[in-house]
């Protein structure tokens, strides 16, 4: 009940958030040199032709009165039309989270296994060749530029070796898999297509390694910080000379004790995934959220922006909330 | 005490030896299921053949008439939309071009002009059906043009050229049958109507409008155009788009090839790859530094021409002190010419002498008469009398070789006493600055679309023109631009033009550096490329050999 009434009290809160994230976003983007109706008119457009362009797009009105209306909108669901495409933005947004978020939260959830093996692993060997080894490889996954890294990766994973399939797209188009969520994974295990979970387990094998590489050197060390200090504490060094089998040791004092910390950073790597996508989408032609954002802000086109920034803000409140609530499931001094 | 504290290491169990084993056992297996094999061996029967081209994007809208400047998507269009005329093609060097001085009917049986060249009238050829079924009529070429007047956008801005302004101007004569009143005969008609005359399937379109939509956007926007030579069979958003020929088009030159898979890929080092394993057949989005190294990798060939892309640097004659014709001519000698195209383009470019672009009816190379040579350079900046010379030098943020050409510039302008400063811009910031006219120098690069210097003119040279970023006015251009509306001897015309590079040799608006060649890699296989002088291609050349 008390774990219902904080997860209740932390959604009251998106409101104001949401809502001052809302209006930074529209006013900043508007302040920012760059005129979106030039970037879609034809070399012959006149400024009558410019102005028709402004009024079918709403940018003839007032601040104010484009403000109302795009709160009018979102209050509806409907995130406004982008300038680039015409489309509507909500239907463009929900094609793109779903490739995006598959690829965080794999490699996020890789990232966090790997963290967790090898960080306790490391800090039970502390200050040998493995504990060293192991550091100095996350160090350099953390120092490498992720389009380098995916680049690499392709070069020999598919051109050298062939094992993995072209970096051109997300799933192999003759598996004919419908889209139910655009995270074509999930859309191949909720459609039952055998040969598209395959597929789309291939294509995303590569993307999910490179961002995994470049995000697990802060969880590994944060893992193997908490480890050691366990491995030091009293009470771990008491249940030791008690003489408990290590697998409970291992199980009952080290893994959850060490682990304590991880859910806030994890939610702040989840936070650099979403931004890292941008690069790792290009590199791997994904067509997620991070190249249609991205797009969307050269272009300034204001409504895919605006529509960005919102799902980030939100994505970022949500992920936090997951991971305080995870915290205090591990931690029992935590009070939530 | 340390020592004693700390636990032995676990011993690797069986257990976890075969969970190991487990998951690489599947890693390697799915990455081998999904490769596939690249099969590069040209296929039994072309016509059912695919093709695998890469493009840098996937189409922004499937709205010609709403669409930004997006050349994946105008490229698509060209081959998804029925146009009812277009160019014919020649032979020129070896290499197969579009010709623009010949425009033929494809989708239309006839278009020609009477006595006076200011109505034209289009005939449609019969039996022509969209996918839905409807057969092309004459009520679709009106619904079309009248819906690109009341878009105010790509179609209604090039018509004027021609006297086109009103949607009255287009009439219905019979079902297959329209005409177009012009305001005034033109030497363009044909070449205009070549870019513009593409069709909806209008009756498609009013079943999806709406009192608030009457124009069918939202329906047009997301759903592509049918009954061109080829059809969108399957299109994954962001990813893929599939064509296939369209078998009911009964007209010359139908497509080649069965079916055409773009896919996008945006990074141009995973294009190269994908060429060189035989995944991809074409690559439409590598730089001239990949073309040239696929020059000698196995099974490609890489295929060239000569193409109308002008590189510039165009002045601003408003902006001090680029007003002063001394400085703009202090900076047309400045310009490593030949510098430029040895190192940024490997010597695949043509140097030029005329802002009017080579192979343009009318080119004269007494139009740039400038070369590099800092002695003269500095005597212009003498004889202008304006001080030392500081000013920014713009190009497009990401295009690597512009970047390469201002960096050059750069270092050969501060010889002769010009200091400029690189400044990169994103797409929207540089829209905006060159429609408020506040840039003093810019690196420019682009082809025109009609290859007649009245359409260059028209976009770059006359006051208001929308590529005019130089604001460039002479009362004796404008006035020839008037003129030539309604001058449509070929001889004439040319006289006309000569005129106008003199003038143009004198007040040297632009720096015109050269126009580089045109470089595709593509697989051995692929054969019919047809080099279109408007930067998009028509795909239906497109055949494997056998």
């Amino acid at each position: 009940m008390r774990l219902l009434r904080f997860v209740a009290r932390r959604l009251l809160l998106l409101v104001p958030v949401l809502l001052g994230v809302v209006v930074v976003t529209f006013l900043l983007v508007r302040v920012l040199p760059g005129d979106p109706i030039r970037t879609i008119l034809g070399p012959n457009a006149t400024e009558a032709d410019a102005a028709a362009a402004r009024a079918r797009y709403g940018l003839d009105q007032p601040l104010w009165r484009q403000f109302v209306d795009y709160l009018r909108g979102l209050g509806t669901g409907d995130l406004g039309r982008s300038i680039q495409s015409g489309g509507s933005v909500t239907s463009e947004l929900a094609l793109r989270v779903g490739p995006t978020l598959e690829l965080v939260v794999l490699a996020l959830a890789v990232a966090l296994v790997v963290a967790t093996v090898l960080g306790i692993w490391s800090a039970r060997r502390a200050h040998r060749i493995g504990d060293h080894s192991i550091r100095v490889l996350a160090l350099a996954g953390n120092s490498l530029p992720d389009f380098w890294l995916g680049l690499v990766l392709i070069l020999v994973g598919y051109s050298v070796l062939g094992w993995f399939p072209a970096p051109s797209g997300r799933v192999d188009p003759d598996t004919h898999l419908t889209p139910v969520t655009g995270a074509d994974l999930l859309d191949a295990v909720l459609t039952g297509n055998g040969p598209a979970f395959g597929s789309a387990l291939g294509y995303l094998a590569l993307p999910v390694a490179t961002l995994s590489i470049v995000i697990v050197a802060p969880l590994l060390r944060s893992v193997r910080a908490s480890a050691l200090e366990v491995l030091r504490s009293e009470a771990y060094t008491a249940a030791a000379a008690h003489g408990l089998p290590d697998r409970l040791l291992r199980r009952g004092y080290l893994v959850r004790a060490a682990l304590s910390r991880l859910p806030a950073l994890a939610a702040l790597v989840f936070g650099f995934g979403i931004g890292s996508t941008v690069l790792v989408e290009y590199v791997f032609s994904w067509q997620g959220f991070g190249q249609w954002a991205l797009r969307g802000l050269l272009f300034r086109d204001y409504p895919v922006v605006q529509a960005s920034v919102l799902v980030i803000a939100a994505g970022y409140v949500l992920v936090f909330l997951v991971a305080d609530v995870v915290h205090a499931m591990l931690d029992p001094r935590v009070r939530i | 005490m340390a020592r004693a504290t700390r636990p032995e290491p676990p011993e690797l169990s069986r257990r976890s030896v075969l969970q190991l084993g487990g998951g690489m056992a599947l890693l390697v297996a799915t990455g081998g299921c999904a490769a596939g094999g690249s099969d590069d061996d040209g296929p039994d029967d072309p016509a059912a053949a695919t093709l695998r081209i890469a493009v840098p994007s996937y189409p922004s809208s499937w709205d010609q008439d709403f669409v930004g400047f997006d050349l994946t998507a105008l490229m698509l269009y060209k081959n998804v939309f029925p146009y009812m005329i277009d160019y014919g093609v020649t032979t020129v060097d070896g290499a197969e071009v579009l010709d623009t001085g010949t425009v033929v009917p494809t989708f239309a049986e006839s278009f020609e002009p009477d006595a006076e060249q200011r109505v034209w009238t289009l005939r449609l050829r019969r039996g022509v059906t969209f996918a839905s079924g409807n057969e092309l009529t004459a009520a679709d070429v009106k619904w079309s043009k009248d819906r690109a007047f009341a878009a105010q956008s790509n179609v209604a801005g090039i018509y004027r050229t021609i006297g086109l302004t009103e949607a009255d101007q287009v009439r219905v004569v019979d079902d297959y049958t329209v005409e177009f009143h012009q305001e005034f005969p033109s030497a363009l008609t044909r070449q205009i109507q070549a870019i513009s005359l593409y069709v909806f399937d209008s009756q498609e379109a009013q079943a999806h409008a709406t009192e608030d939509d009457p124009w069918a956007t939202e329906w047009f926007t997301n759903n592509p155009p049918t009954g061109g030579y080829f059809n969108v069979a399957d299109a994954v958003q962001g990813q893929q788009v599939e064509l296939t020929a369209n078998s009911g088009y009964s007209g010359p030159e139908p497509a080649q090839i069965g079916t055409i898979r773009l896919t996008v890929v945006p990074a141009a080092a995973n294009q190269r790859l994908q060429l060189q394993n035989g995944d991809v057949d074409i690559a439409l989005g590598l730089s001239r530094r990949d073309a040239q190294d696929l020059r000698e990798a196995e099974g490609i060939q890489v295929i060239s021409a000569a193409s109308n892309e002008q590189v510039a640097i165009q002045m601003s004659v408003t902006t001090a002190p680029f007003d002063n014709v001394e400085v703009r001519r202090a900076l047309a000698y400045a310009v490593p010419y030949e510098q430029i195209i040895a190192n940024v383009y490997g010597g695949d470019a043509r140097p030029t002498q005329s802002l009017v672009p080579l192979d343009m009816p009318g080119y004269d190379p007494r139009g740039y008469p400038y070369t590099h040579n800092p002695e003269l350079a500095r005597q212009a900046l003498d004889a202008a009398g304006v001080g030392p010379v500081r000013a920014e030098l713009v190009f497009e943020t990401d295009n690597e070789v512009q970047q390469q050409i201002a960096v050059l510039v750069q270092s050969e302008a501060a010889k002769v006493g010009i200091e400029l400063e690189l400044t990169p811009l994103d797409p929207a910031t540089l829209g905006e600055r060159r429609g408020q006219r506040s840039i003093a120098l810019q690196i420019t690069t682009g082809q025109l679309w009609v290859n007649d210097v009245e359409y260059m003119l028209a976009t770059s040279f006359v006051e208001g023109a929308a590529l005019n970023y130089s604001n460039y006015t002479n009362s004796e251009v404008e006035q020839t631009y008037e003129d030539s509306h309604t001058i449509v001897d070929e001889a004439e015309r040319n006289q006309l033009w000569l005129r106008v590079q003199e003038i143009l040799a004198e007040d040297v608006p632009w720096a015109i550096i050269c126009q580089p060649n045109f470089n595709l890699p593509v697989r051995e296989h692929v054969a019919g490329w047809v080099q279109p002088m408007d930067g998009l291609a028509r795909l239906r050349y497109l055949r494997t050999s056998a």
